[in-house]
């Protein structure tokens, strides 16, 4: 028996596991960072932390709130320009990247960007930031995805996956071979991209998850690997880093979102009272 | 396009003389923002120039074009403010999630902003190209594939353009340079003459700064000219590029200053929720930003609210970079016994070697 712990916290672990040691690893806004942080920590010592804000090859002190966090700059070994670090990842100097989905479609395909129609939104999104440069030219892209959708058309094309399929993609001649998204984790399991239709299947259930909870997320019909294995629970080691770096993830982002207004009001209280 | 820019001094060139160019963020903005201009947001999510933009829109600019790499507070207050017409950008801040918005999402749907999406390498490649002076970028072309490069916005065909490299004959995709008519940057330090050092993450700051034509500073600190002239590496700005330096302590909060003050996590929630809605926005912008004439009253005010604890709680603790050793092995041709070292003579016999051969005009 492991350790109690969250599908948040699962997620990222499994996130971590798939940064090996000496890659050098783009880390976007959120998770990734602690994942990243989990990853140095415990399996790939001599994985080189990258951001696009130009801070090259730092460690994290703790959860870091955006790419350009003061917490990261405590010592790195390389302060360059946004500008350089896509070109380093355009020549394949980047060998995975992380994105974050909020939709995706059954090739890959993903909107950050707009739900609605994008000159009159229903919701506007965050937009590209660095997605879209980074999933073209990265060696391997990594998707995650916590409360965003699967969705057969998508709003707008914010960042390509492997576009209407089959082989669509390295046709296009807009891209390096081999690249794109290798992988999607979400809190329910590992999805990957059939080798010749590149479309996603589910490769991975995590545990205590159906096939069905699975299924009933996503509106086209979705193919389950004949040789569907179940993810390996969380070692003691990767949740006891966890817990103690990064605590408000055993939360997820709802709860602590909550956990934090309610301090923040009990913080301005006190300052009121105070004076 | 104008590839040649005036000098950002109005006396150009002819001007040797370095001018002491302090003046408070009113006078700055008063002198070098106008209605219509094109405002570039100097600083990438960290080290917002806070009381520059807060300055803007207490003096009610209108109908600028504003740039901003990642338009969080800096942009959401603008756009609120009434003060943004069009906006370029990567990145828009969503508050609250699926129920929250956003004043750009507000905007966007009373048909009030029009926006420009690019991806944070397009929006740093149309500056790159205006801070070096050319017409264009080439940029990564796996952005054909998607819809940043099909749904244009006010931009139109000159969003983007295709052409062929004139080399391979491989299709090329490229983006206007982009040359702003004022740049707002916070910094950690500066001198009087506008000598402007940054450090940390370093991101599209340069780019957006000196592709600007007029660019205004404001800085934790003025230190003396020595400290700059002993640190050249971290200057992101020349003087001589400069319109106005404006010392505000706290200038960027809250969010966080590398080596000053972190991000302030009660008043940047307090923020966020309030964003989140029309109503919150109106009030929190009516409370931080109209009622306060400048930072002393914006702080003053901070200090009466949540008391001087968290505050100090923030303050950065020193990390200090090792220092760079600039020295030379000579200040001097001479040599301590007054010789010129690769003749081995000293002036007199060097002067005198040449009365000899006749060398001198009379």
């Amino acid at each position: 028996m492991s350790k109690p712990y969250t599908l948040n916290e699962l997620l990222i672990i499994i996130v971590a596991r798939e940064i090996h040691d000496y890659e050098h690893i783009i880390l976007g806004q959120g998770l990734p960072t602690t994942a990243g942080a989990l990853a140095k920590a415990l399996y790939a010592p001599h994985a080189v932390l990258m951001m696009e804000s130009g801070i090259i090859d730092f460690d994290p002190l703790l959860p870091l709130n955006h790419i350009a966090d003061a917490h990261a700059c405590r010592g790195f070994s390389y302060a360059t320009d946004l500008f350089s670090t896509f070109t380093m990842t355009y020549r394949g100097f980047v060998d995975v990247c992380f994105l974050g989905v909020a939709q995706v479609d059954k090739f890959g395909n993903i909107n950050t960007t707009v739900i609605g129609d994008y000159f009159n939104p229903k919701m506007r999104l965050t937009g590209s930031g660095g997605a879209a440069d980074f999933i073209s030219y990265a060696k391997r892209t990594i998707l995650t995805m916590r409360g965003g959708q699967f969705v057969n058309t998508l709003d707008y094309l914010t960042s390509p996956g492997y576009l209407e399929g089959g082989d669509s993609r390295d046709r296009s001649g807009l891209f390096p071979p081999g690249s794109g998204p290798c992988m999607l984790l979400t809190t329910r399991g590992v999805f990957k991209f059939h080798p010749e239709t590149k479309e996603l299947y589910l490769a991975q259930i995590h545990p205590g998850v159906s096939v069905e909870m699975v299924q009933k997320d996503v509106p086209w019909d979705l193919k389950v690997s004949p040789d569907l294995t179940e993810t390996e629970p969380p070692t003691e080691e990767e949740i006891d880093f966890m817990r103690h770096f990064a605590p408000g993830e055993v939360a997820g982002r709802g709860l602590r979102t909550e956990l934090v207004l309610a301090n923040l009001d009990k913080k301005a209280q006190r300052c009121l009272n105070k004076t | 396009m104008a590839l040649f820019q005036q000098p950002a001094n109005d006396k150009g060139n002819l001007m040797k003389e370095p001018t002491n160019k302090i003046m408070s963020a009113r006078e700055a903005i008063e002198a070098f923002v106008h209605d219509g201009d094109q405002l570039i947001i100097g600083n990438y999510t960290v080290s917002t120039c806070a009381e520059l933009v807060f300055e803007v829109i207490r003096q009610q600019k209108k109908n600028l074009l504003l740039y901003s790499q990642s338009g969080i507070l800096d942009v959401e207050v603008l756009v609120a403010g009434g003060c943004v017409d069009r906006l370029v950008t990567t990145y828009v801040l969503r508050s609250g999630g699926k129920f929250g918005g956003s004043a750009v999402e507000r905007a966007l749907k009373a048909g009030s902003l029009e926006i420009e999406d690019y991806t944070n390498f397009n929006y740093n490649a149309r500056l790159e190209a205006g801070k070096h002076g050319f017409t264009f970028m080439p940029v990564l072309e796996g952005v054909m594939a998607t819809d940043l490069f099909k749904i244009r916005g006010f931009m139109g065909e000159d969003k983007y353009r295709v052409i062929e490299c004139p080399y391979t004959g491989k299709k090329i995709l490229t983006v206007p340079a982009a040359n702003p008519d004022v740049c707002i940057v916070h910094v950690q330090r500066a001198d009087r003459f506008g000598n402007s050092q940054y450090w940390g993450a370093i991101g599209s700051v340069p780019a957006a700064v000196l592709s600007s034509k007029r660019i205004i500073v404001s800085c934790e600190e003025i230190v003396e000219h020595e400290i700059i002239r002993s640190s050249p590496h971290l200057t992101i700005i020349p003087s001589f590029r400069v319109n106005a330096v404006v010392e505000v302590p706290w200038g960027a909060h809250p969010t966080e200053v590398l080596g000053y003050y972190n991000m302030d996590r009660l008043m940047y929630g307090l923020f966020m929720v309030a964003a989140a809605t029309r109503e919150g926005m109106r009030e929190w912008m009516e409370e931080w930003v109209y009622e306060c004439p400048d930072r002393e009253a914006y702080l003053t005010r901070y200090f009466q609210r949540f008391g001087m604890d968290i505050l100090n709680s923030l303050k950065a603790k020193p990390y200090y970079s090792a220092p760079a050793n600039y020295g030379s092995a000579f200040t001097s041709v001479w040599n301590a016994k007054g010789e010129e070292r690769d003749m081995g003579l000293t002036l007199e016999e060097l002067e005198d070697i040449i009365q000899e051969k006749g060398l001198f005009h009379e």
